[in-house]
């Protein structure tokens, strides 16, 4: 009888799986805390109300247009001159005009064929510039 | 011998313990059940390209309290997987801004192509509804990808 097998190894040939489940969660709780949903984030702005109309001196104001290039044109107040920049300059000429003037207004006015994304890339220069008081409008005529 | 144990020395055929190895399948059918019967969103994600902006920061809002308006690039505007008309948005988004005491806050998700008269419209709109609080989604923008351009 006793010639080949009989003695059983006292090592289980088994891989343990009383621990699987653990590690299933741990995995599962990983994942939960790790997943965020992306798209819940953009820029804000607060919509004015109805009839709102609010007169503001023409020095309080830096008139951005936005054209269907991409090319934004400011002027400043009642100053005839045009300052031809990209949508990303705009940070650092909001940052040098507040610093002369405290209550001043960006006035965007983007031109109707312009692409969206042109004038998110303003608004975008704006916010990062720290600007609070802007206002959206579409350019006429 | 034969007393010893005083009589109790046969030991019960059954498990006295509770069985535990299918606890974990229990716990998964929960899980499964809880996953399935969820519902995230009211809306689907419509093809739409993201505009970027470095600015972008996360609503500081309820997903409950949030309103997305899609417009794809061919100016199409849906609100909650159905197409309106955009004279239609102002009496569609009045009630529901009315519905949540105020707290509305409107996701503008549109495309980043799409003229931007169309998007002056819908603010038109809004503001006709009386709604406040406006966000336009973006999508973050690296500062990398920003000076490559």
């Amino acid at each position: 009888m006793a010639v080949m097998g009989n003695k059983k190894s006292k090592v289980s040939d088994e891989v343990p799986s009383s621990s699987m489940a653990d590690i299933a969660f741990l995995l599962l709780v990983f994942f939960l805390v790790t997943t965020t949903f992306p798209k819940d984030a953009g820029l804000a702005i607060v919509l004015p109300e109805q009839g709102e109309d609010v007169a503001v001196s023409q020095r309080n104001i830096l008139h951005i247009v936005i054209q269907p290039t991409g090319i934004v044109d400011v002027k400043r107040g009642e100053s005839p001159q045009v300052q031809q920049v990209r949508p990303e300059d705009i940070e650092s000429i909001w940052r040098q005009d507040v610093a002369a003037n405290d209550n001043l207004i960006a006035a965007v006015k983007t031109h109707p064929d312009a692409p969206y994304r042109f004038m998110v890339d303003v608004l975008d220069a704006l916010h990062t510039a720290g600007a609070e008081r802007i206002s959206l409008q579409i350019l006429e005529g | 011998m034969a007393i010893k144990g005083g009589g109790f020395s046969r030991k019960s055929k059954t498990s006295s313990e509770v069985p535990s190895s299918s606890m974990a399948d229990i716990a998964f059918l929960l899980l499964i059940f809880f996953m399935v019967s969820t519902v995230f969103q009211k809306d689907r994600d419509r093809p739409i390209e993201w505009p970027e902006a470095e600015a972008t920061q996360k609503i500081d809002e309820k997903i409950k309290n949030i309103l997305n308006i899609w417009v794809e690039r061919n100016g199409d505007v849906f609100i909650n997987d159905r197409p309106y008309a955009m004279t239609d948005v102002s009496t569609t988004v009045g009630p529901l801004y009315a519905a949540s005491d105020r707290a509305l806050v409107i996701s503008i998700r549109s495309d980043r192509e799409v003229r931007y008269s169309t998007i002056d419209l819908l603010q038109q709109q809004l503001v006709a509804a009386g709604v406040m609080r406006v966000v336009f989604a973006t999508e973050m923008e690296q500062r990398m990808t920003r000076e490559r351009r």
